[in-house]
């Protein structure tokens, strides 16, 4: 079976820095793989390179076995990979259910003329990812719900928020999901609920999820599989043991000489 | 070829002007990243505090003090009253705004330039004024360089724009103020972080800024005679378009670009016809943010994702 | 072990509402409780009694509000729902009302009925906007918003100088250069011509409420969505399946279109065109008005272009200038100050000052020096106490305008009783400065206080009247 995402030799530069060097990684259906390493590894630019936002100066991204290099963001979007950002950008002056409905454009046809007409198949189209949005916000039980519908994204708590974008990956339907340090800034309780939803997120939902995360307790919870990164070189992968142990691992987050005192 | 040295010495004149007027608009945007819509404004009311100067002394065929010392105090006097505007629009109009959207400052900077003309017309009216340069520094003070008479104002304002312009370059790469300016340019966020006092150098960077542009009004009104309100609105363009062709947030690019711009202005007015010396400068500056945006000596923005 | 995905707040909270605020809180309630249609339907009818109860004359005014309104709305499309900053607005406006007046008049020998000119104007005025998007692909921000200023710049100059150009023949005068065009048939559609003021007042009304339909039937669609979405954070939309440069190139076209028919009004209202129809200045009224309104709202670009409108009539008039001049000073002083008691006390720390300054000025110059008061109500009242000059006014007052400015910022960095302190000298002489030259002169007071408005309001209140109060990413 293809693997849902490929990436083959991957290397980007900026000026004479290397960040990504000879990077291959897959990700296979139905499958939680996690992306781990020091800060400065690489792991964002990675991310920024499948979605869109970079071109790899060489290697391959596949999806579903198609290439998508030098395809826009907009483009990928539609072709089925969606991601959270580092630094939570949602829309903060919507509202919650707006931000959700706003992912759901690529998948719309309503021109112009039938929006300003208010025509019956415009409303029809309204109402049914208004529903949509609904229920991809029901997924987080009752966080963001009822009357939370109609708050602007400004008024959620900070965990609420990554929540919230999480919900917006989730409207395009993608096949693909991309979390970006989803546990980020979370305390012990709200952490654990995020090693479950992104189980439930596979179970449920049936995404393959491509994760960068920093705390240990989620890599372990969630992962198929580990890839370990540090300066744009991929140290190690395997399951989360495998990796954890691996002393080049150990090494980049606990510097020279740590592996021995293991 | 007569013609052509001349209208290369009115346009070393005028891109001196539009170079000072230029450096302040790239000095601000440096270490703001933002546009002051209100410069011109400044340079105006620069002008006009020259002008005022001249009336006390006596006017230009009634003087109490010397040429020389009337036009050191007219130079004074503009750098006065233009850091003067320049630091309270920053205090007031534009330090509220630094963590607004970005479309606050703009809206805020073309209401202070609106505000600012008015406040012209209204302390001035609608009359233009008139330096009557050529009582003050006769037309026949001039000196020959090679076929052509190159008269004396105009040598005074070249010559005063480059000192101005070698002091600056001096002092920003020396000073240590100079030194923050440049780094706050750079970086303001890591700038603040290695405890260089950001607000003093924004408040720095605007006195200097407009101080310079103050002097480029008293010498528009030396080689051109006529002030009036509305002056700052085009020179601000024009300048502004200096500093964007040059490289916006670069000193060097500053000058570079209104040499440029001055002698677009010249050699389109000479050879082509006033009519179109505006929409030359325009044209310019559109060709310039659609092909190189960062300008000739600036850098392109790198932005982290 | 806490209960995953339960929200125990969203359970008690239930059904709340956000809670207004402020002084404007009371007006907000009600005006919630009215349904949409509603209110439309109500202030459509509001206006639409304008031409029969307003005095001779100023229907004229009314109609330079509507048309203001829409560009308002129109401009609202472009930068205050997918933020785009665009300076070169008023260049569409001018597009449009050239192309009509160059159509239906004697410029050319082509005279187009009406019904085939304007729709070919707004699909013509569309398609520029179009093309004027193509630059926001690469600019953002600032340089988008200098180079659409710059282009309104050129507009300009091309109209005036449209003969002189190089490669156009001198007598192939497109646009009439600095004299601009006249007589200009005035719409004309089956047959009805709009040749007086009432009735292009009620075509502009219609028009009007069939555009505030649409755009906000545009607002909550996928459109609407997209464009406040592009706004909020581009690079996050375009992840989400927005195609952002679509939408920018479809903002700018939608916006321009408006600019463009309501160009074609003003033309046929003013039965001709000139380049100073559209300079920077008329760019900048607009801008007052959105921003007056509330930037992104629909009611509030119709609120805040009405005031716009309106202010300067007001002030021409010397009695309704001071009336609102007055009212004015009242307002502030009741808006900061919040306590009666407060108010009440500067409003005697004024008048004690005045009457000190009168007498100093009396005693030490004697009453040679008094002018004669301009004949107001207001004047008439204030005459006794106030310094109404005569020989120096100018010069005077010119200080006291200085002074008033200096001692403004000044009470903005004084605290307590410093403030006061600072304050009651500066009231008093931004009421000379009023009294002995303001009110004599509208169009410079209308232009001081378009750039007040504009500083003050983004420092105070950037969201305007009727807008919501946004929260930036630093």
């Amino acid at each position: 079976m293809t693997p849902i995402l490929e990436i083959r030799g991957l290397a980007k530069s900026f000026g004479g820095l290397r960040v990504i060097q000879s990077l291959d990684v897959t990700v296979g259906a139905g499958e939680i793989v996690s992306v781990i390493g020091p800060n400065g590894a690489g792991k964002t630019t990675l991310f920024n390179m499948i979605s869109g936002i970079y071109q790899p100066d060489v290697g391959e991204i596949l999806l579903d076995g198609a290439s998508i290099v030098g395809a826009s963001p907009e483009q990928i979007a539609n072709l089925g990979i969606a991601r959270t950002f580092q630094t939570l950008r949602i829309f903060l002056n919507m509202t919650v259910r707006e931000n959700v409905m706003a992912a759901t454009y690529g998948a719309t046809k309503t021109r112009l003329w039938q929006s300003v007409l208010r025509t019956p198949a415009a409303r029809r189209e309204e109402q049914a990812i208004r529903r949509l949005a609904e229920e991809k916000l029901g997924f987080f039980g009752d966080r963001l719900v009822g009357y939370r519908w109609d708050q602007p994204a400004y008024s959620l708590s900070y965990a609420n928020r990554r929540r919230l974008e999480i919900a917006r990956a989730m409207a395009s339907e993608p096949r693909l999901l991309m979390l970006d340090e989803p546990a980020a800034g979370m305390n012990p309780a709200e952490t654990r609920e995020v090693t479950e939803l992104i189980g439930r997120l596979r179970e449920e939902a049936g995404y393959s999820i491509l994760v960068i995360e920093h705390d240990m307790h989620v890599v372990e919870g969630i992962s198929d599989r580990v890839v370990a990164l540090d300066h744009g070189v991929k140290i190690a992968e395997g399951s989360f043991e495998e990796v954890a142990e691996d002393p080049g691992v150990i090494e980049a987050y606990l510097g020279h000489g740590a592996a021995k005192t293991r | 070829m007569e013609n052509f040295l001349q209208q290369t010495v009115n346009g070393l004149t005028l891109g001196s002007v539009y170079a000072l007027l230029a450096l302040g608009y790239s000095m601000v945007y440096g270490v703001l990243k933002f546009l002051n819509f209100a410069h011109g404004e400044v340079y105006m009311f620069g002008a006009f505090a020259g002008y005022g100067v001249l009336t006390v002394l006596g006017g230009p065929s009634a003087l109490m003090v010397p040429v020389w010392a009337a036009v050191a105090l007219m130079f004074v006097a503009s750098m006065a009253v233009a850091s003067g505007i320049g630091l309270a629009l920053e205090r007031f109009a534009y330090r509220p705004l630094r963590n607004a959207s970005r479309l606050a400052p703009l809206i805020s900077a073309i209401g202070a330039s609106f505000f600012l003309q008015a406040a012209a017309l209204l302390l001035f009216s609608a009359n233009s004024r008139s330096y009557e340069a050529p009582e003050l520094i006769p037309i026949d003070t001039a000196m020959t360089v090679g076929p052509i008479d190159v008269w004396a104002v105009r040598i005074l304002v070249i010559v005063t724009a480059v000192v101005l312009m070698i002091l600056l370059t001096w002092w920003v790469q020396r000073s240590r103020v100079g030194k923050a300016v440049r780094a706050v340019s750079f970086d303001s966020e890591a700038a603040a972080m290695m405890g260089i006092d950001v607000d003093r150098v924004i408040v720095v960077t605007f006195l200097i800024g407009s101080a310079l542009a103050g002097v480029g009004g008293v010498m528009v009104g030396l080689v051109f005679g006529r002030i009036f309100h509305l002056m700052g609105f085009v020179a601000g363009l024009k300048a502004f378009t200096a500093a964007v062709v040059g490289g916006i947030g670069s000193i060097p690019g500053a000058m570079l670009g209104g040499l440029l711009i001055g002698f677009a202005e010249a050699y389109t007015t000479a050879y082509i016809s006033s009519t179109f010396q505006n929409l030359i400068v325009f044209a310019l500056l559109i060709t310039f943010l659609l092909i190189r945006p960062s300008g000739f000596l600036g850098r392109p923005e790198l932005a982290k994702v | 072990m806490s209960d995953i995905g339960v929200d125990r707040w969203v359970e008690e909270s239930g059904d709340r509402h956000e809670q207004y605020s402020g002084w404007t809180a009371p007006a907000r309630r009600l005006f919630d409780s009215i349904r949409p249609g509603w209110r439309l339907g109500g202030f459509v009818f509001l206006l639409a009694l304008f031409p029969i109860l307003a005095p001779q004359g100023t229907v004229r005014v009314g109609i330079t509000a509507l048309l203001l309104v829409m560009l308002a709305l129109g401009l609202n499309v472009v930068v205050g729902w997918a933020g785009l900053l665009d300076l070169g607005y008023v260049a569409f406006y001018g597009f449009g009302a050239y192309f009509y007046a160059i159509v239906a008049s004697d410029q050319l020998p082509a005279h187009w009925p009406s019904w085939i000119a304007i729709p070919v104007i707004v699909v013509a005025t569309a398609l520029l906007g179009a093309l004027l998007s193509l630059p926001s692909r690469r600019l953002v921000g600032d340089y988008l918003a200098i180079m659409t200023l710059f282009f309104a710049q050129v507009f300009v100059e091309l109209v005036r100088n449209f003969q002189r150009l190089p490669g156009i023949s001198p007598d192939f005068d497109l646009t009439g250069g600095p004299n601009g065009i006249t007589g200009v048939t005035p719409w004309s559609l089956f047959g009805f011509e709009f040749n007086t003021f009432n009735r292009n007042f009620y075509l502009l009304l219609a028009l009007l409420v069939l555009l505030v339909v649409g755009l906000h039937n545009i607002d909550n669609s996928r459109t609407g969505r997209a464009w406040r979405a592009l706004r909020e954070d581009t690079l996050a939309a375009e992840h989400m399946t927005t195609p952002v440069n679509r939408l920018k190139m479809l903002a700018f076209a939608v916006g321009a279109a408006i600019a463009g028919l309501t160009g074609t009004i003003f033309a046929s209202v003013q039965v001709g065109v000139f380049p100073n129809n559209f300079l920077l200045v008329f760019l900048i009224t607009i801008y007052a008005a959105l921003i007056l309104g509330g930037i992104g709202s629909i009611p509030g670009a119709v609120v805040g272009a009405i005031v716009v409108a309106f202010a300067p009539e007001l002030l021409r008039n010397p009695g309704t200038g001071s009336w609102l001049f007055y009212i004015g000073l009242v307002a502030i002083l009741v808006g900061t100050l919040k306590k009666w008691s407060l108010v009440a006390g500067i409003v005697a720390g004024v008048a004690a000052f005045g009457f000190l300054v009168r007498q100093t000025a009396l005693t030490i110059w004697d009453d040679s020096i008094l002018g004669v008061a301009n004949d107001t109500f207001v004047a008439r009242i204030v005459d006794g106490w106030l310094l109404i000059l005569g020989q120096h006014q100018d010069v005077v007052a010119n200080y006291a305008f200085v002074l008033t400015v200096v001692g403004g910022l000044g009470v903005t960095v004084t605290k307590g009783w410093w403030r006061a302190v600072v304050a009651i000298p500066t009231i008093y002489l931004a009421i000379l400065v009023w009294e002995n030259k303001l009110a004599l002169q509208p169009a410079v007071t209308r232009q001081l206080l378009f750039g007040g408005v504009l500083m003050v309001m983004m420092a105070v209140r950037p969201q305007g009247i009727l807008g919501t109060r946004r929260v930036e990413i630093t």
